[in-house]
């Protein structure tokens, strides 16, 4: 296709759409898009969020997405990590069998000392601006999900810049990273549980993820220590998944950073290429 | 003197004309590497309009998530099989 | 009667929105390159995405003062402080629930991503018209 034919394409399109917008437009004369109030039960989750005159419905937390996201649809996020752990698992066990060649081809060697040395400093900078995202999710917009996601730039830039064979010699291991990332799934199972384990003892009653004092289960994690907003369950949480969140994209990072030859070896091994 | 809610729509409105011209370019283009770079500008004009929008959250998970990893992982992808769209 | 500019604004980035929607289903359903496909998939889940924050968005409470995010700034809120807060903030729930999906999204492409390669050490091709004709 030429570039002028593109071109065209292009600028027409855009017309068609101004030109319906405008005809959208003259045909929802007298309703209002976006609406000026929010729909009834925003106004619930924007009310509830944090109340302290209202405890046993509230999250106490004064960020309305984290509490809805870990709180109020806390199972929901459960099961989103299932799927998100599942699609992990079947990028690695799609490459099964497939590992590191031991000697370092000569071309690993990555680009220049100017470049190695700025990338030091920023992956050091990344790591900390995604701890304060995932730290903080419960006071300012952050949470788990985004500081995992911050996190997981830290290794993508070091495999462009150094090797998978500088990852490899600084500790970050496949084996290592799946380890890390069990251990935050494991944080998040036990933190829903936490609340019911400290309850069971106690002799009293409580519900499966839940945070604060609720009607009938009257134990919750405190929302605040020392003057500190913790949001309960919310800090944890929000720990647990940025480390899974960030171990699970390095483990997929490192099996794409595998040499071809090597992955084709392995595919092919044995059999007569199919 | 043009009312600011004027201005905001109108840029959220730009932007979206942006990210349909570089959706267009993304999904026509034969060359894999150019496309991902379309896709690129795509996602920028996605996070400038979720920051309008008041979606800070939103933004900090967009921003490295469809800006950093999305395209590396495609480039990846393009470096270890073609690079070229067949005709 | 003339029409609201920002209404038509308005309107404007959500047809935009409408036709990313259709310029990445061409993709994925017409094109014939697996990556390409990837990359229309990710623009389909994007702009759906956008389509639930777009839902949860609000009009201006008055033309010189925008809305705010879900986030309160006062501890403790006071009822005045509340009373304005509820106002002006954008709805939280979609934001929430796209906020897993844009993850969940990535993860996913990356299964796609290892399953397109390991076509391609099989096959030599990523053309799926090519795929098709390919025996066993």
């Amino acid at each position: 296709m030429k570039a002028w034919e593109r071109i065209v394409i292009g600028a027409s399109m855009v017309i068609f759409v101004a030109l319906l917008a405008l005809v959208y437009t003259l045909g929802a004369l007298g309703y209002r898009v976006p609406p000026s109030t929010p729909r009834d039960l925003a106004m619930v989750y924007l009310t509830m969020t944090f109340n302290p005159s209202n405890p046993l419905f509230s999250a106490m937390a004064p960020e309305a997405v984290t509490a809805i996201v870990w709180d109020y649809r806390g199972l929901d996020t459960l099961f989103e990590t299932a799927v998100f752990f599942l699609a992990i698992i079947a990028s690695v066990a799609l490459m099964r069998g497939v590992s590191l060649p031991e000697k370092p081809p000569s071309s690993a060697e990555g680009m220049s000392l100017i470049v190695k040395t700025v990338t030091k400093l920023t992956i050091g900078m990344i790591l900390a601006v995604a701890a304060s995202i995932a730290f903080h999710g419960h006071l300012t917009p952050g949470g788990g999900f985004q500081g995992g996601a911050t996190a997981a730039v830290a290794p993508l830039v070091a495999l462009v810049v150094f090797s998978v064979y500088f990852l490899e010699r600084s500790g970050v291991t496949k084996n290592r990273m799946l380890g890390l990332r069990s251990a935050g799934l494991l944080g998040i199972g036990l933190t829903a549980f936490l609340v019911l384990i400290g309850s069971l003892l106690s002799g009293g009653t409580a519900f499966v993820f839940q945070n604060q004092p609720k009607p009938a289960a009257p134990i919750g994690l405190p929302w605040r220590i020392d003057g500190a907003l913790t949001g309960g369950t919310l800090f944890l949480f929000n720990v647990f998944e940025a480390l899974a969140v960030s171990a699970g994209f390095t483990i997929v990072f490192l099996l794409l950073a595998v040499p071809e030859e090597e992955a084709i070896k392995v595919v092919r091994g044995g059999e007569d290429g199919h | 003197m043009i009312a600011p809610q004027t201005l905001v729509f109108g840029i959220l409105a730009l932007l979206g004309l942006l990210s349909m011209v570089a959706t267009y370019l993304a999904v026509t283009e034969r060359d894999l590497v150019k496309a991902v770079v379309f896709s690129a500008i795509q996602s920028t004009a996605y996070a400038f309009m979720y920051y309008l929008l008041m979606a800070p959250d939103i933004v900090l998970v967009y921003v490295p998530v469809a800006v950093g990893l999305y395209p590396a992982v495609i480039l990846f992808l393009i470096k270890k099989t073609e690079r070229f769209e067949g005709e | 009667m003339g029409i609201n500019i920002d209404t038509y604004l308005f309107n404007l980035l959500i047809m935009t929105l409408f036709a990313n929607l259709a310029i990445s289903l061409y993709g994925v359903l017409a094109r014939p390159s697996l990556i390409k496909k990837v990359i229309a998939l990710t623009i389909l889940s994007d702009t759906a995405n956008t389509f639930a924050i777009v839902v949860g968005y609000r009009m201006w409470p008055t033309p010189t003062s925008p809305p705010v995010p879900p986030v309160i700034t006062r501890i403790p809120p006071s009822r005045e402080y509340m009373d304005w807060f509820t106002a002006r903030a954008v709805d939280p729930l979609p934001q929430a629930l796209v906020l897993t999906a844009i993850v969940i999204g990535l993860a996913v492409t990356l299964f796609l991503v290892f399953l397109t390669l390991q076509i391609y050490r099989l096959y030599r091709t990523t053309d799926v018209r090519r795929i098709a004709k390919l025996k066993g």
